[in-house]
């Protein structure tokens, strides 16, 4: 008798124990179920992961291309911005993110992050009047008056600096480093985060036209040494 | 038939056949130094109970684990989360396997505190070297089995260590790795070692420990005085058994079995508490993003190897650990007779306190320290906003490309970053820009030499950032023989 109730008052106690399992607080919660990194869906984490290290935490303030410029989001369609994510800028730090290129995001990745920067950066009718993204190249000559006009004001006479904007434009490692389609970027959309004006504001009320921001881009492209020098110190750039 | 009488039954025809009975309760009931019979001497056989248990735990888990490379880490995810109580056993498993590291070190200071490793019992010691071994080779194959990042990090100071063996190194690391990397080959070996050589060595080796603690019988509670000669001890102890010993079993054995089932209790909770170990991120290579950390049973040696002068660490990785088991399996030839009280064995008091001690420290400093592999953050982090204000368009590329050569996974800005080399917020009041220049293009002091992998332009832009490093209020150092910031302050 004695033994029978015993076994039956453990068996409550094991069953008791059992059903309390799921409470416990070791048992793996189901949020914790680590996603294998195809698997991640969502717009911030994406973006967080792969994006913020160069482009800012919410798009801006980062070190590269301000994407939450709604200025950059009117210039750009979907198009271009997937084929810039997937294969990235060659000779630039603009990485491939596209398996096929080599990089870790699933094409369903990418249309994720395409919407969710439109979704949050985009705002307001297109642009009328912009230049295009895209354009082939100007003339150096007619840029150099462009400079002049439009930009000497901030960066120097010669580009090299001026009191409203630190530091050389036209410095040759500089140069080395960014694409051209990144300079005609900026002078189209301009950085509404570090103060750059964009293409209407060159001075205010007189927007640049196409040939114009072709030229400009075209009298910088022209300051980027041809042969990539040897070694570091004969980049000089004095 | 009452069941009882069943088993009886069974029980007599087996014996009649077997004729074991004797021999077990003879062994049972052999009798021990009353002394002995202490809450000190319970550790042996505690290990031994949680051994137990891993195999019973790793059986249930062996059935669901699938020793390939592209399902070993999915089967774990589904032992944790979709097998009922799987994450229980895992947790289970995963504890018990520190708490027999633990008790198995706890239980090896006790026998050398109470001098149990002296004439006679030095065969005992050296079988116990064995176990030891053996327990960490279980501890560290298991945690390659799990497959994660941090079996990639496990794997990784192996196969480094095993690596700098001269002329064969290599031919090490592939016969460990299965290839020179790892792979799937790597895995199949772990979980061959893991489920049938080192367990198979474990029990003989539990069999023979066992069977000369039996033949030997228990060492004497040590009195300080009482010294060990080779002439007379046998003679002693067993005069001390027959007047003043008692049967092990119920006598003795009833402290170990209560601590046994402590031991057994905190460790269902902690498992229960603490829920299964990992597996954390999926051993991808391409996955950047991780937190890689070796068990602490491992992280003491690397913290160890982290702290030594570079030029010590190959010298050192391939005789430190040959020199320790050495010393291990000497430690009754050295000592095999005289006192055995601690009281009377300050050095060797000292000694073990100091290994316990370096151990310690070297964990705890691995855990903090900022020479530990901390990777938290990876490059993903975005550059502190005011790093980016009010700089040059050449300091800003040079920002883009710390974090596209991955400087961060090493180096933290605005506290985010790894913690290897030294935070970058303020290298420009320590270095000048051509000190920069040579400690990124020759690397030095654990930091690889980038020279082949950034172009002059790249290298300029990143030196111009990091020219920028320093507060407001300190000057940037410079260098008196060249006006150090001529480049930047061209701006
Ligand atoms: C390692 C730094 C880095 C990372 C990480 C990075 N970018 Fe970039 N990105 C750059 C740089 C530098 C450029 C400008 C390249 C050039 O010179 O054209 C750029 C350019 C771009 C452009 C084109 C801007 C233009 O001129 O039209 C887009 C769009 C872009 N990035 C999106 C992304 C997205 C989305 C991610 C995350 C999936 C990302 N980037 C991650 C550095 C980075
Ligand atoms: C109102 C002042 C102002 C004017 C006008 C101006 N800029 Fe700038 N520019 C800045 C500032 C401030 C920066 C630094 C912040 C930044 O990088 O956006 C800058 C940066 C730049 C950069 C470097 C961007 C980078 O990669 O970091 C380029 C290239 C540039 N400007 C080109 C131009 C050109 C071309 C024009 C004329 C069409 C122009 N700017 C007109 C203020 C100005
Ligand atoms: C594998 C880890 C690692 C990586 C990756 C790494 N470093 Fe280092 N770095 C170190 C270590 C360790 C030191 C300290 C060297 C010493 O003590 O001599 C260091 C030192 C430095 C210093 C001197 C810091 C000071 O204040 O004394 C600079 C500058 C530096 N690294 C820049 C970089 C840059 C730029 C990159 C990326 C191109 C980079 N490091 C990548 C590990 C790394």
């Amino acid at each position: 008798m004695i033994v029978r109730r015993r076994a039956a008052v453990a068996a409550v106690f094991a069953l008791s124990l059992l059903a309390g399992c799921d409470r416990l607080p070791g048992k793996p919660k189901e949020s914790q179920r680590p996603l294998s990194p195809a698997q991640v869906k969502s717009f911030d984490v994406l973006y967080t992961q792969n994006c913020a290290g160069c482009h800012g935490a919410a798009g801006n303030f980062g070190a590269a291309t301000e994407l939450a410029n709604p200025a950059y989001q009117a210039l750009v369609d979907d198009a271009t911005l997937s084929r810039i994510i997937r294969q990235g800028v060659p000779a630039t730090a603009m990485p491939s993110f596209a398996q096929s290129a080599g990089g870790y995001l699933t094409d369903a990745q990418i249309a994720i992050l395409i919407d969710g920067m439109r979704a949050r950066w985009k705002s307001g009718p297109p642009l009328k009047d912009a230049p295009p993204y895209a354009a082939a190249p100007g003339d150096p000559a007619q840029g150099a008056q462009v400079f002049a006009r439009s930009c000497a004001s901030c960066h120097g006479p010669d580009g090299k600096g001026g009191a409203r904007a630190p530091g050389s434009i036209v410095d040759r490692s500089y140069l080395m480093l960014v694409s051209d389609q990144a300079l005609r970027t900026l002078v189209i959309a301009g950085r509404r985060d570090l103060g750059h004006p964009d293409w209407r504001q060159y001075p205010p009320g007189q927007p640049l036209t196409a040939q114009q921001v072709a030229d400009v881009v075209a009298w910088l492209a022209a300051k980027r040494p041809r042969f990539a020098p040897g070694t570091w110190q004969s980049v000089s750039t004095k | 038939m009452s069941p009882s009488q069943i088993i009886h039954k069974v029980g007599a025809w087996l014996d009649h056949r077997l004729g074991l009975s004797g021999p077990l309760i003879e062994a049972a009931q052999h009798p021990v130094p009353r002394s002995s019979a202490s809450w000190w001497y319970v550790f042996g056989s505690a290990t031994f109970a949680v051994m137990v248990l891993q195999f019973l735990t790793g059986l249930c888990l062996a059935t669901v684990y699938a020793p390939s490379a592209d399902r070993a880490w999915q089967s774990l995810i589904y032992l944790n989360y979709d097998q009922p109580l799987g994450w229980f056993i895992r947790a289970l498993h995963g504890w018990g396997s520190n708490f027999m590291v633990g008790l198995v070190c706890i239980h090896m200071a006790q026998v050398f505190l109470f001098g149990a490793h002296k004439y006679p019992r030095e065969l005992t010691w050296l079988a116990g070297v064995v176990l030891l071994l053996a327990t960490l080779g279980m501890a560290f194959t298991g945690q390659v089995l799990r497959f994660d990042q941090d079996a990639y990090w496990g794997l990784g100071i192996g196969a480094a260590i095993a690596g700098r063996t001269p002329f064969i190194g290599g031919r090490i690391v592939k016969m460990i790795l299965g290839g020179p990397i790892i792979a799937g080959e790597t895995l199949s070996r772990f979980f061959t070692l893991h489920v049938f050589v080192i367990p198979g060595l474990l029990i003989s080796f539990v069999g023979l420990h066992l069977f000369l603690v039996l033949r030997l019988g228990i060492n004497e509670w040590p009195m300080p005085g009482r010294i060990v000669r080779r002439e007379t001890y046998l003679a002693e102890y067993h005069r001390m058994v027959s007047t003043d010993g008692e049967p092990f079993f119920p006598y003795a054995a009833q402290k170990d079995l209560v601590f046994i089932g402590l031991i057994i209790a905190a460790l269902i909770v902690t498992a229960a508490v603490m829920g299964p170990i990992g597996p954390n991120g999926e051993p991808d290579p391409a996955i950047i993003q991780t937190v890689p950390r070796p068990d602490f049973f491992f992280l003491w040696l690397f913290s160890a190897f982290a702290l030594l002068p570079p030029w010590t660490e190959t010298f050192l990785m391939l005789t430190g650990p040959v020199v320790a088991i050495g010393l291990l399996f000497a430690i009754p030839f050295i000592s095999g007779t005289g006192e055995k009280s601690y009281r009377r064995r300050p050095f060797s008091v000292m000694i073990l306190v100091l290994v316990f001690m370096t151990i310690g420290i070297l964990i705890y400093l691995g855990t903090y320290s900022p020479w530990s592999p901390h990777m938290e953050a990876w490059s993903g982090a975005p550059t502190p906003v005011e790093y980016v204000k009010g700089r040059t368009p050449l300091e800003l590329q040079g920002a883009i490309l710390i974090q596209a050569k991955q400087c961060r996974n090493c180096h933290s800005l605005g506290g985010q970053g790894g913690m290897r080399g030294p935070a970058l917020d303020e290298t420009a009041t320590r270095l000048t820009p051509d000190q920069i220049v040579r400690q990124i293009v020759q690397g030095g002091g654990n930091m690889p030499a980038y020279g082949k992998n950034l172009s002059p332009a790249e290298v300029n832009a990143i030196v111009a950032f990091l020219a920028t490093m320093h507060p407001a209020h300190q000057p940037p150092a410079h260098n008196a023989a060249r006006p150090a910031l001529a480049r930047v302050d061209q701006r």
